[in-house]
């Protein structure tokens, strides 16, 4: 590995990590359009300080966009407030129109300098090692990487500093309110840091994938887990596993970094998103199946205690009685025999002691809806998982 | 029952967009009674407790408690907001979302310690959900995350509770455990403020009763004021109920 590519994985994962930190606090706020908005509509802050500043690396770039990323937030808070459109058609509204009046502003005045339509979509990480900062003429590595990372560091620290006010916020404005946390600063203190992030890593990786990075990884550590520390810290990591895949998929592939790193998100999702073990399709439709049998098995073993006379347990009769098809009742007789709820005594079918006490506490709680009785039943049956 | 006032609502007017909901409200809720607010969906009840929380900003009129802004006294206020206010799917467990109550007292940066912790632990108890800690707040039910909720407020540890529909889509057992940690607040002379919607217990249940829609209708001791009369001007229909002395 040379060092130009050590250094475009480095500069790929410090991007995934400062974007997967404000992402999993927008995922959960429902704003992840917001992060859409805001990559765009900054393109004319840019503009404008490269106007003003004729120069590409002024810092006064970042501060240009950034705030373009606030007034982004602020314009589509303020046309949503009119009441007469939703949130997504207000971001549908605002950030079109920032993108175009950038796009217009480049194409009239821009044309000779390196600052392109394409670049602020995809960006360039290939060509990110190549720009390099020399302090006093000495060079102390890629300029992204020195963006990236310092950008990381304050947002590590805010994280840290107001890891609590951010989850109350996130999950209780109205209490961050009335016990003094302000929910708008802290709202805005995040919009900011979504907005220096996004500026600070599209230079390198470019608008689409910077809102890549901030929504997947945390959309996918969401599915996994039920803790927000551990939903941060998921998503930081995919974010980078991403990143580190998705370089080494374009080197082989010679494919775009920035389009393979995307890809590698999506993928990750869709992984995510199948065989999550709780909140995932699969297990989501397996747990529908298997709740439906326990309700067959309820059923069934409900039958066997409300009817002592043998012609009504017998084999044949019961199939016949509670109508089920061949390979359904099998599976509910089976289950039941597995769990040495019932014995089957030449044909007749009867309740063990085991499968008495079930039924009358399945029926309880059904009928009562107290939980705490049935805790040691949830980790056997799905039924009385919620 | 003392003859300080806890809350002092004066002139109050609440705007959505330049539309009021809530028009020039005076209020005195004396220190320790048990109060309930009574009014039709869409009255203002909610409004009228985030504007004294200092949730919404009103129009016009100002609120003190205790006799200072609201600003100043935060620490003696504990607040339960509406069930549907907040997102059950947020990653966490019911012992931190009990935890939020302690971060009023912590202010700023500083992050909740053993101390916090066991706070948490004993308000759980308290509201009988300590088997429950480490669950995530989705797989709780509607009732036990309405306990969770009374739990955050108790370990506040406040003078005086706001508490929006805390009987909401709960059961008779947990209403009657909620109710009786209400009756031991205000035993302890704390002042409780209860949207409610179940006119039937309000006499059963509350020592003063707040009448309000849009406009406040009428405020004072329940023996005195909850009447036929009042429930009319609040309701608009002549509602009947029983009221038990
Ligand atoms: N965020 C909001 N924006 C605009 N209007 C609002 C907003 N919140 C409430 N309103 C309106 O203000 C009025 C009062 O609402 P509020 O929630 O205070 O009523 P409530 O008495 O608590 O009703 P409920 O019994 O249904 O909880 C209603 O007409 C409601 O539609
Ligand atoms: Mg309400």
């Amino acid at each position: 590995m040379s060092s130009a590519q050590l250094e475009i994985q480095l500069i790929a994962s410090l991007v995934a990590i400062a974007c997967a930190i404000p992402g999993t606090f927008l995922v959960l706020r429902k704003m992840a359009m917001i992060s859409d908005a805001i990559s765009h509509s900054i393109l004319p802050g840019i503009v404008v300080g490269f106007f003003i500043t004729q120069d590409l690396n002024s810092p006064l770039l970042i501060v240009l966009a950034a705030l373009t990323g606030v007034i982004t937030v602020v314009l589509v808070e303020q046309i949503q407030k009119t009441g007469l459109v939703k949130e997504d058609t207000a971001i549908g509204l605002v950030f079109p129109a920032l993108f175009s009046i950038g796009v217009i502003m480049i194409a009239k005045n821009a044309n000779d300098v390196h600052l392109d339509v394409d670049a602020v979509l995809l960006g360039e990480l290939a060509f990110a090692p190549f720009d390099r900062l020399l302090i006093s003429g000495v060079d102390v590595g890629p300029k992204s990487l020195w963006i990236i990372g310092i950008i990381l560091l304050i947002t590590i620290g805010l994280l840290f500093a107001f890891f609590k006010e951010l989850k109350l916020s996130t999950f209780d404005a109205g209490l961050a309110a009335s016990l003094g946390f302000s929910p708008v600063a802290i709202h805005y203190g995040l919009m900011t840091v979504s907005s220096v992030t996004t500026v600070g890593a599209f230079d390198a990786v470019g608008a689409i994938l910077v809102v890549a990075l901030m929504i997947a990884p945390a959309a996918s550590a969401y599915l996994l887990t039920t803790d927000l520390k551990k939903m941060l810290f998921l998503s930081m990591f995919f974010g980078v596993f991403s990143a580190i895949s998705g370089y080494w998929v374009a080197h082989w592939l010679d494919a775009s970094i920035a389009g393979s790193i995307t890809t590698m998100l999506g993928l990750l999702f869709l992984v995510v998103y199948l065989f999550a073990p709780s909140k995932g399709l699969i297990a989501v439709m397996y747990r529908e199946k298997q709740q439906k049998i326990e309700v067959s098995l309820l059923t069934f073993l409900l039958h066997l205690k409300n009817h002592t006379e043998e012609n009504e347990r017998h084999v044949n009769h019961l199939r016949e009685h509670i109508n089920w098809q061949k390979i359904r009742a099998k599976t509910v007789v089976d289950l039941a025999l597995k769990n040495n709820m019932v014995t089957i005594d030449n044909h007749i079918v009867s309740l063990t002691k085991k499968g008495d006490e079930f039924t009358s506490q399945a029926i309880d709680y059904i009928i009562t809806n107290e939980d705490a009785q049935i805790e040691d039943m949830k980790d056997d049956f799905f039924l009385f998982r919620g | 029952m003392s003859s300080k006032i806890a809350v002092q609502v004066d002139d109050l007017t609440v705007a959505y967009n330049y539309k009021p909901v809530l028009w020039d409200i005076d209020l005195e809720i004396p220190e320790g009674v048990l109060m309930a607010i009574v009014g039709p969906n869409g009255a203002g009840k909610s409004t009228l407790i985030k504007s004294i929380l200092g949730i919404l900003k009103p129009i016009a009129g100002s609120v003190s408690i205790y006799g200072k802004s609201y600003d100043k006294q935060r620490s003696l206020v504990a607040y339960v907001p509406q069930k549907g206010s907040v997102d059950w799917d947020f990653p966490t467990t019911a012992l931190d979302v009990v935890m939020m109550g302690t971060y009023g007292s912590l202010g700023w940066i500083k992050r909740p310690g053993q101390k916090e912790k066991k706070a948490a632990l004993e308000a759980l108890e308290q509201v009988g959900m300590l088997p429950f800690k480490n669950r995530q707040i989705s797989q709780l039910s509607g009732g036990q995350q309405q306990r969770i909720f009374l739990a955050r407020a108790l370990v506040q540890d406040a003078s005086i509770y706001f508490m929006d529909e805390p009987f909401q889509g709960v059961d008779a057992t947990t209403e009657i455990a909620i109710i009786n940690i209400l009756k031991a607040l205000r035993k302890a002379n704390k002042t409780v403020i209860v949207v409610h919607h179940d006119l039937q217990t309000v006499p059963e249940y509350f020592d003063w009763v707040t009448f309000l829609n849009v406009k406040k209708i009428a405020t004072g001791p329940v023996k005195d004021i909850f009447n036929d009369d009042n429930l009319t001007k609040t309701y608009g229909i002549n509602y009947k109920v029983s009221i038990q002395k």
